[in-house]
């Protein structure tokens, strides 16, 4: 099995790094760890120089598995030796806690674990599911009458996670219904899930201010650019990321009609044939595709604004339609 | 296709951190804990015997009972300090971001919200995710329909469809899902004769019924319509996202912008959604479409201007 060499040996690697309580340097674990190649006595020069690099490959790899594992190694400088920088991982610090899940929670997180149809996202999530199964004293329930799905753009996830994590800059292709179609270079900050839709937070680098972006619009490859640590994350999310104070929109609807509505809203009287009600709203497209859908049987009545938008989609599909 | 190593690598610390807390478990045992097979459990132990300090001497390797192996048990002597290690980021994103889907659709059961609070304070400050808002769906509703679920009994709805229509029903309720983020129950309905999915947040009301389930649940997931005729549709490329979540839809580019293809089952529904995406549209094709697309716009502007 492929996985045997490098599981071994990452796992070497874990406990050297653990047990010295000390650092140790990039020499003293290509000579001790286990799974690691020496330059064996009598090597040519060409030779001894295909190994070291061989050896530094890996051992980049090796770091990059561990922190993906959730361990970051931490670097000790030699306050003798100041250019031998050492490695050490602190114990403590990459336990993980005990979670104490009930059977019933276990249950869900495990329905949850099975949530992304992507591969990347897959993989992390049951990953994380056995680290939940080795630190959990119960087992699921069986019978949980729930299953889910999700197609959301979960490679996409995968690389703005691991961009937020190095802070690196990303770069990706974005459609706005404002602007088109672009490309965009951001600096992530933070993924959010809203209603079943995953956003992306960050600093827009060419308009030089915060942004959100809603993933399902992204096309193309996330790709990081640029250097490691190339920006912080703000302590405070600017004010222009907060859920903003829901809106009240008065709309007409039709007798036996707009049931969702209804019973979302508060009754307001009549107007002649319409019956009018209040409704709240957090985004104002989303009540306006409602009010489109309902064809004709509900209307804006304010904001006005509100009402103009759901003329000029109707007018805009009529003149496509009427070619 | 050999396991990827970081996944293996998960696995072998999780039987180490379980057994350091357990003392000793059966291989069998631990192949359900982990979702794996005894054998492979075994093919672990065995790597793990071969793992341990620089040096090399006998004391420095992880160590098990050997005579507990023979007998198919794992009895940990000594794990060289090998624990189960915290959540990665992307980890806590994946798990975190799945487990909140399921909460915010409003179709999970009580133990989703206890768990996230549990796995959030596990997680700490490593996963760059928030959640926002909630779900539209009526909390009792749900779990009167998730009562009857468990409990094998029909539940009397009244229900509000995509196009208004309002009716009342007798489902037999099956299984409660989410589609990306958006919770559903999977029934046998009475009132069409068939298997349905219907949206928690269109369930007005609900009740449970003393009548017990008799239609088995369906093998089949999601949707059953049956498609129509494929439809085509050329936008700008602003509409590009709404016309990727047309279920089945394939996009190419052109000069224009983008020409979409998708099945149609319900032709009314459809024209909805292309209603949004109004000032974007450039044609739709074919006229049966077109027509409904016409019909609901003019309704809509007759509607507006009184």
């Amino acid at each position: 099995m492929a996985g045997t060499e490098a599981a071994g040996r990452l796992l070497n690697l874990i406990i050297a790094l653990t047990d010295s309580g000390a650092r140790m340097t990039r020499e003293r674990i290509r000579a001790t760890v286990e799974g690691y190649d020496t330059v064996p006595a009598g090597a040519s020069e060409d030779e001894r120089r295909r190994l070291d690099a061989a050896f530094e490959r890996k051992f980049e790899r090796d770091k990059d598995d561990l922190r993906r594992l959730g361990i970051p190694l931490r670097t000790v400088v030699d306050p003798i030796h100041g250019d031998d920088i050492g490695y050490r991982i602190d114990a403590a610090a990459a336990a993980l806690p005990p979670l104490d899940l009930s059977p019933a929670e276990l249950a869900v997180v495990g329905i949850a674990a099975d949530l992304w149809s992507d591969a990347t996202l897959g993989e992390d999530a049951r990953q994380a599911l056995t680290k939940v199964a080795s630190a959990s004293d119960e087992r699921p329930s069986e019978r949980v009458v729930l299953s889910g799905t999700s197609s959301a753009v979960a490679d996409a996830v995968a690389a703005l996670v691991e961009a937020i994590e190095l802070r690196r800059e990303v770069r990706f292709g974005y459609t706005s219904a404002a602007s088109g179609s672009s490309t965009r270079t951001v600096r992530p900050w933070r993924l959010v899930l809203r209603g079943g839709a995953l956003y992306l937070q960050g600093h827009d680098v060419d308009r030089g201010e915060p942004r959100t972006f809603r993933l399902s619009r992204f096309h193309g490859t996330v790709r990081a650019v640029g250097d490691e640590g190339a920006f912080e994350i703000p302590a405070a999310m600017p004010a222009a990321f907060e859920e903003q104070e829901p809106g009240e929109a008065l709309l007409a609807v039709r007798a036996e009609a707009g049931h969702a509505l209804r019973a979302r809203g508060a009754a307001r009287g009549r107007d002649g044939e319409w019956d009018v009600i209040a409704v709240r709203y957090h985004h104002a497209d989303q009540l306006r595709d409602e009010v489109l859908a309902l064809a004709g049987a509900a209307r804006v009545i304010e904001p006005l604004w509100l009402a103009d938008e759901v003329r000029a989609h109707a007018r805009g599909a009529l003149e496509a339609v009427r070619g | 296709m050999a396991e990827r190593a970081l996944a293996r690598l998960t696995r072998l610390l999780g039987i180490v951190s379980y057994l350091e807390t357990h003392g000793e478990a059966p291989f069998d045992e631990l192949a359900a804990r982990f979702g794996t097979t005894p054998t492979q459990i075994e093919a672990d132990v065995w790597l793990l015997f071969t793992t341990g300090k620089p040096g090399g001497m006998p004391d420095d390797y992880v160590d098990f009972d050997g005579d507990a192996l023979d007998e198919g048990i794992a009895r940990l002597r000594d794990g060289q300090g090998l624990t189960q290690v915290r959540f990665s980021a992307r980890e806590a994103v994946a798990l975190l971001g799945a487990l909140s889907s399921l909460e915010a659709s409003g179709a999970a059961p009580p133990a989703a919200a206890s768990a996230l609070t549990k796995l959030k304070t596990a997680v700490g400050d490593v996963a760059p995710v928030e959640v926002m808002g909630e779900s539209r769906a009526d909390p009792q509703v749900v779990a009167v329909v998730r009562e009857g679920a468990e409990s094998g009994r029909a539940v009397a709805l009244e229900y509000v469809d995509a196009q208004d229509h309002r009716t009342e029903r007798l489902i037999e309720p099956h299984r409660l899902v989410t589609i990306d983020g958006v919770g559903y129950v999977e029934c046998w309905c009475h009132r069409a004769g068939d298997y349905r999915t219907l949206r928690l947040d269109r369930i007005m009301s609900a009740a449970l019924t003393e009548d017990v389930v008799t239609h088995a649940p369906a093998d089949h997931t999601g949707f059953s319509l049956a498609p129509r005729y494929e439809a085509t549709v050329e936008a700008a490329r602003a509409a590009r996202w709404a016309l990727e979540s047309m279920p089945g839809a394939s996009i190419s580019e052109t000069d224009q912008g983008i020409l979409t293809t998708f099945p149609v089952a319900d032709a009314d529904w459809v024209a909805g959604r292309l209603l949004a995406i109004g000032p974007h549209l450039h044609s739709v094709a074919p006229a049966a479409l077109a027509d409904a697309v016409a019909r609901r716009a003019a309704d809509v502007l007759a509607a507006q201007d009184g």
